[in-house]
């Protein structure tokens, strides 16, 4: 989806490779919808920057400053010569009306925002860590559509991020995965797990959530 | 009730009062509106599992933000009078909202809403709500890319940093290092490394779905363990390491942030203190890998960096001459080199300062330091 030109002149904004759009923890007021160009969604955790993303034509990003103005969550950093189009807040009603695109666009990334968010905080509301655990692979697999749950499943994640899903320490998450590891649970290499029966973890954390509502 | 094909065109259902449209946890990707009847939404609040029931009014959406995020349903669609439904595909919902578009408008205000309500209570959880200090850590990010020898990046997050505090803690340290950088003494400042970009990571759909992580350590983590969970584990809770990924011993700890702890007291001027991590890193026995083995070096240069910086230079000499007869091939030996030279410049040993410069030119005579190097030979030489 490639936005009018016209939109160009009046909200135009572009950049040279490694400027900074915006950076992590500035308020933001802005959002934008890329022309061309490459844009690296990066954020700094324990001193390195991780790439989270990378955004393309057509693609948009800061859409949480829609909301209201919050510090930014990660930084967008050109990757090449990039022409964006940059709105504010108060024109956004406008912007809508005359591009219904974009406005459903918008609608479907909020959509998965949401079901991301309440996925995560499903997790964290678990009162047992060792659980808490389960269910971060437990998401990760229900990622995956066509996953055969029959079948041991393979996840592409390290200890640190399921530390982040499960808001815990890296040492206590290792604990648990060795744990798991020696019980014959799951296998475990340095950038994926596999886990030999995810019905078993699944079954564990349902159970456990309905008793939590009892 | 006919089913129609997905693609073509919106099909009609009726359901008599106590069917069900769709059940949580169901997958589909339809959109419905009610046409005419009563249908009740039914989920469960995530905080406190109590039930919450919500009336679907004809003329309205449902089953729109499971279809559209590809996700389970989250509530069960209950219909209470008879009702006559429209079922539409995600082509079909997407050619009729083009058409509405203050119907997206209102959408995207209801999911707006949804989304900072889930994000309030998702920081509540991990007790975040009031430890993050944002004109810190725009501080913090803008001492990042300087360290990293990104300074233009560095520029920018200093310059926000003043545009919105002006007068707040760190403004004189953003402005000088802005000053640093302006000036071509923030590259001198800090070792030589690559400049370059580092490597992307590949962009997976994963990556993706950590957009929204946060960098968590806060929680303390419960010990508790439930009965069925014993079951299952088995009794044997020991948690002894027999596989890679925990087989660092717990004395190891994380030498890229205690090099970067290090850092940042120094560039604070807390030279001591530097120093010290700067020894602990040294006295690491086992490094993990080929990047801790580059800050295990860099910590070696920043030990010479950071007592020259004191004024220590006899220290400063061992620091340097370690770093180059450990690691003789080290890409820190040429700024090692340079900084041996300023150092016999300031105890007017001109003829060992000369030759340190010189040998900084041979080694990198078209680099910002070779150019430097000549510049300060040349001074010398005309006195």
């Amino acid at each position: 989806m490639l936005l009018d030109e016209k939109l160009f002149d009046k909200f135009g904004v572009e950049y040279e490779p490694n400027d900074i759009i915006f950076c992590e923890f500035e308020p933001g007021n802005d959002f934008y919808f890329i022309q061309s160009g490459r844009v690296e969604i990066v954020k700094i955790i324990n001193n390195r920057e991780k790439t989270l993303d990378i955004l393309g034509p057509g693609d948009v990003f800061g859409e949480m400053a829609i909301l209201e103005e919050e510090p930014r969550s990660a930084s967008a950093i050109a990757i090449e010569h990039v022409k964006l189009l940059r709105f504010r807040r108060e024109n956004f009603d406008a912007l809508l009306q005359g591009n219904p695109q974009l406005a459903y666009k918008l609608l479907v990334i909020f959509s998965k925002r949401i079901y991301d968010a309440k996925r995560r905080l499903m997790i964290l509301l678990l009162d047992d860590p060792q659980l808490k655990v389960m269910d971060v692979m437990n998401m990760l697999a229900e990622q995956d559509p066509h996953l055969d749950v029959q079948e041991p499943v393979t996840l592409r994640v390290t200890v640190q991020e399921i530390a982040n899903w499960a808001g815990m320490q890296i040492n206590d998450v290792q604990k648990i995965l060795t744990h798991l590891n020696k019980l014959g649970k799951i296998e475990l290499f340095n950038d994926r797990v596999v886990v030999r029966n995810i019905r078993d973890f699944q079954r564990l954390v349902n159970s456990r959530r309905k008793s939590m509502y009892a | 009730m006919s089913n129609g094909s997905p693609t073509q065109g919106i099909t009609t259902r009726t359901y008599k009062p106590g069917s069900i449209v769709y059940f949580e946890n169901d997958k589909s990707e339809n959109i419905y509106i009610l046409k005419s009847g009563l249908i009740i939404l039914t989920s469960q609040k995530l905080e406190t599992g109590e039930e919450v029931k919500e009336e679907v009014r004809p003329g309205e959406f449902f089953g729109v933000k499971s279809a559209l995020g590809r996700y389970p349903r989250e509530e069960t669609a209950q219909v209470i009078k008879e009702s006559v439904v429209l079922v539409l595909t995600l082509a079909d919902f997407e050619r009729l909202i083009l058409k509405n578009v203050n119907v997206v408008l209102k959408m995207l205000r209801i999911f707006s809403n949804q989304l900072r309500r889930i994000g309030r209570a998702v920081r509540e959880v991990l007790g975040e709500t009031s430890t993050i200090n944002p004109e810190e850590e725009l501080f913090k990010i803008g001492e990042y890319y300087y360290r990293a020898g990104r300074f233009n990046q560095a520029r920018y997050a200093y310059n926000k940093y003043l545009d919105y505090y002006p007068n707040a803690k760190y403004s004189d340290l953003a402005t000088k290092r802005i000053r640093e950088i302006d000036s071509g003494q923030a590259e001198s400042n800090i070792a030589p490394q690559p400049v370059k970009r580092k490597e992307v990571e590949p962009s997976t759909e994963e990556l993706k779905d950590f957009t929204l992580d946060e960098d968590i350590d806060s929680m303390p983590a419960n010990e508790s363990v439930v009965d069925e969970m014993d079951d299952f584990l088995g009794e044997n809770d020991s948690a002894s390491s027999d596989f890679d990924i925990a087989d660092e011993s717990p004395k190891h700890e994380d030498i890229s942030s205690m090099f970067y702890d290090a850092m940042s007291l120094y560039s604070q001027s807390e030279y001591e203190s530097a120093l010290q991590i700067y020894k602990k890193i040294l006295n690491q026995k086992s490094l993990k890998n080929d990047a801790e083995n580059k800050i295990y070096q860099k910590a070696h240069f920043e030990i010479g960096r950071t007592y020259f910086k004191m004024g220590q230079y006899n220290e400063a000499i061992e620091a340097f001459s370690l770093l180059m007869k450990k690691f003789p091939q080290s890409e820190l030996n040429v700024n090692a080199l340079y900084h041996l030279a300023m150092i016999y410049e300031v105890k007017k040993q001109f003829d060992k300062a000369k030759s340190y410069y010189q040998k900084v030119i041979s080694l990198a005579a078209k680099e910002e330091i070779g150019k430097q190097a000549s510049r300060r030979l040349k001074n010398l030489e005309s006195r």
